[in-house]
């Protein structure tokens, strides 16, 4: 059964504008085995947390009245978090992270929870959740501890612009449309700002394709109302050093090429 | 597909037509295939065009758009009216390529030179790869794609960092020489041990052979170190001269530029080994202000020792560079000091100013404005 809390510290979020980001509390939170405190320790998700909420701030800055933001929920997926539910609130407390509310579900029903929510990003450590999520049309994104570093206090969302997807890997056809609607939004929220000092930047690595895969990708992202940044086009050349360079606190895989088909 | 706006123009474009006669810009020697049409090339993505060397295997140029294209108006516009009335202007210019640069020349030898070691060494990554870096926002990619399409030129690897240094990523790829417009970028890239240098248009610009890449290098404070120079600018010529007498026998230490003669120089022994030194498309010379029977010894032996060659070693003993440079015409030649690099441009030459060393804090003409 899921309940579903309201954050009274945090202002609730307009839903018809909004956008909403879930993470898994086992992304906001590290609980270790000798924790005997109230209070869990941050978890890899903290950083991106924290620019998700600089943006909600800027945004409000540029406008008092802005609606278009970022609506942030905690989701427990499975009955062990579930059951820690006041631990869960009063360290999102206790860090006065920006969350509106917090719903405890396991891990039968928490797939109900993100559609109930109109989830549209999904944040998880696991593997076997991107994959449930997925399949049900919503973008899911796995955070590991990469992400746990990035030092960048802009949110930076990085774009594989890649003609080869494998199929293990690839995006749900599902997904496609929801991953395109949520891009969309987050071009719209970079227009709000100008090319320098925004909390927000796109940028776009194509890794295998050359030159027009990268030009299509451009391309195709501006039809959808998003101006990249930054772009990068290895055309096969190591992706390692290049992604510790651009530290991006996640990366859409949704089919962003022209290629793809 | 959105690209074919830009077909009718490459087809039209009398560069394609060259280069069918010269060389096939990507290295392919497709014979019959090159009646067809150049722009069906990307319909089938990579499969059709030779892959790109991995980094690490490859001497990794890279070039800024800057150098690679002229691109005064624009900057103008960024310098006069700011970033946003900039990216807009080259939003909505986006289908007319941008006109040739100085280092465009440099990049279409390369590309000659890649043509030859395919034909040469089919399965080898030891090939030029280029790669664009450019601090400009990826809102002008799209025109510097279309622009590199119009071209022909072989580029598939390039990074737009968007605003912030281009460093981490020039290591990240390897890059054996960097080409930029801004000294200071220059500047940060010696610093980060890579071999870089400051390029400007010049006035006129002498035509340069289509069939050999024909580098020049000034020897210290380029190829060498700035150790000598010191001496010189201290103490004066006598002592200069009294100095690499003495020292004749003793090594020079190494200088920025260094470690790109020697990758020309492994890449001109692959042609030696195919019994093509007559005819190699590298060639390089050495044109420095030393005198032959002097101080030019100490430069010889240390190249020797280095185990370097050069094809041409010019000792001009003082005199100016210009007119001999005038009669090499090389692609690019490399100067620390701005004063010959400035004389080079006046005749037509394309130099390129190695911010290192001595010579920087005591040239009294040296500006940064300079670089477009």
């Amino acid at each position: 059964m899921v309940s579903t809390i309201q954050n009274t510290d945090v202002k609730q979020k307009d839903a018809d504008h909004a956008v909403v980001v879930a993470i898994t509390s086992h992304a906001a939170f590290e609980s270790g085995a000798d924790d005997g405190d109230e209070v869990y320790r941050e978890g890899v998700a903290f950083p991106l947390l924290q620019a998700l909420q600089k943006v909600n701030e800027r945004l409000l800055e540029e406008n008092p009245a802005e609606s278009l933001l970022f609506d942030v929920i905690l989701i427990t997926t499975d009955s062990q978090q579930q059951q820690q539910s006041s631990r869960v609130i009063s360290s999102t407390r206790h860090y006065g992270l920006e969350v509106s509310r917090f719903c405890f579900s396991s891990e039968e029903d928490f797939i109900e929870s993100l559609q109930k929510n109109n989830v549209k990003l999904f944040l998880t450590t696991d593997t076997n959740e991107v994959t449930q999520a997925s399949q049900t049309g919503v973008v899911s994104v796995l955070l590991d501890q990469q992400t746990a570093v990035c030092p960048s206090e802009q949110l930076r969302v990085m774009f594989c612009g890649d003609a080869v997807i494998r199929p293990d890997t690839g995006p749900m056809p599902l997904t496609r449309q929801a991953a395109q609607s949520f891009s969309t939004q987050l071009g719209e929220m970079r227009q709000k700002f100008g090319m320098f000092d925004s909390p927000l930047s796109f940028i776009l690595v194509t890794s295998h394709g050359g030159r027009e895969s990268c030009r299509g990708a451009l391309q195709m992202l501006r039809s959808r109302g998003v101006s990249v940044d930054e772009a990068y086009c290895l055309a096969g050349a190591p992706r390692g050093p290049m992604l510790s360079l651009v530290q991006p606190h996640f990366l859409l895989r949704d089919g962003y090429s022209s290629l793809e088909e | 597909m959105v690209k074919m706006s830009l077909d009718p123009v490459q087809v039209m474009s009398g560069q394609v037509k060259e280069l069918k006669v010269a060389t096939s810009s990507n290295g392919d020697s497709r014979g019959s295939w090159e009646e067809k049409e150049e722009f069906d090339q990307d319909h089938l993505g990579l499969t059709t065009k030779p892959k790109p060397p991995k980094p690490e295997n490859a001497v990794t140029i890279a070039v800024s758009s800057r150098v690679l294209f002229r691109t005064e108006r624009e900057q103008k516009v960024f310098e006069q009216q700011g970033v946003e009335e900039y990216l807009r202007y080259q939003i909505e210019h986006e289908n007319e390529p941008f006109a040739p640069g100085p280092a465009f020349p440099f990049v279409k030898a390369l590309e000659t030179v890649n043509a030859r070691l395919r034909e040469l060494y089919p399965q080898s990554e030891e090939l030029f790869d280029i790669v664009l870096v450019t601090y400009n926002h990826a809102h002008v990619g799209i025109r510097l794609i279309n622009t590199i399409n119009h071209h022909n030129l072989f580029i598939e690897r390039f990074c737009m960092t968007g605003g912030s240094s281009p460093i981490g990523y020039l290591k990240a790829w390897h890059t054996n020489l960097y080409l930029s417009a801004d000294s200071e970028k220059v500047r940060e890239a010696l610093a980060e041990g890579i071999a870089a240098a400051t390029m400007f248009m010049p006035e006129k610009l002498t035509e340069v052979s289509e069939s050999q890449l024909r580098v020049a290098f000034d020897g210290d404070a380029v190829l060498f170190s700035d150790e000598s120079e010191r001496i010189f600018k201290a103490h004066g010529l006598d002592k200069f001269f009294e100095h690499e007498k003495d020292n004749e026998d003793t090594l020079l230490d190494h200088g920025p530029l260094k470690g790109f003669l020697e990758a020309l120089g492994k890449l001109q022994k692959k042609f030696y080994a195919k019994g093509q030194r007559l005819d190699c498309p590298i060639r390089t010379y050495l044109v420095t202000a030393r005198s032959a029977a002097s101080s030019g010894i100490r430069a010889l032996k240390t190249l020797r020792a280095w185990g370097l060659e050069i094809d041409e070693a010019l000792f001009l003993a003082g005199a100016p560079k210009g007119p001999m440079l005038e009669k090499i015409r090389p692609h690019i030649y490399f100067d620390d000091q701005m004063f010959h690099v400035e004389g080079a441009a006046e005749m037509g030459t394309i130099a390129a100013h190695v911010p290192y060393g001595i010579a920087q804090k005591h040239n009294p003409k040296q500006k940064t404005s300079v670089a477009k």
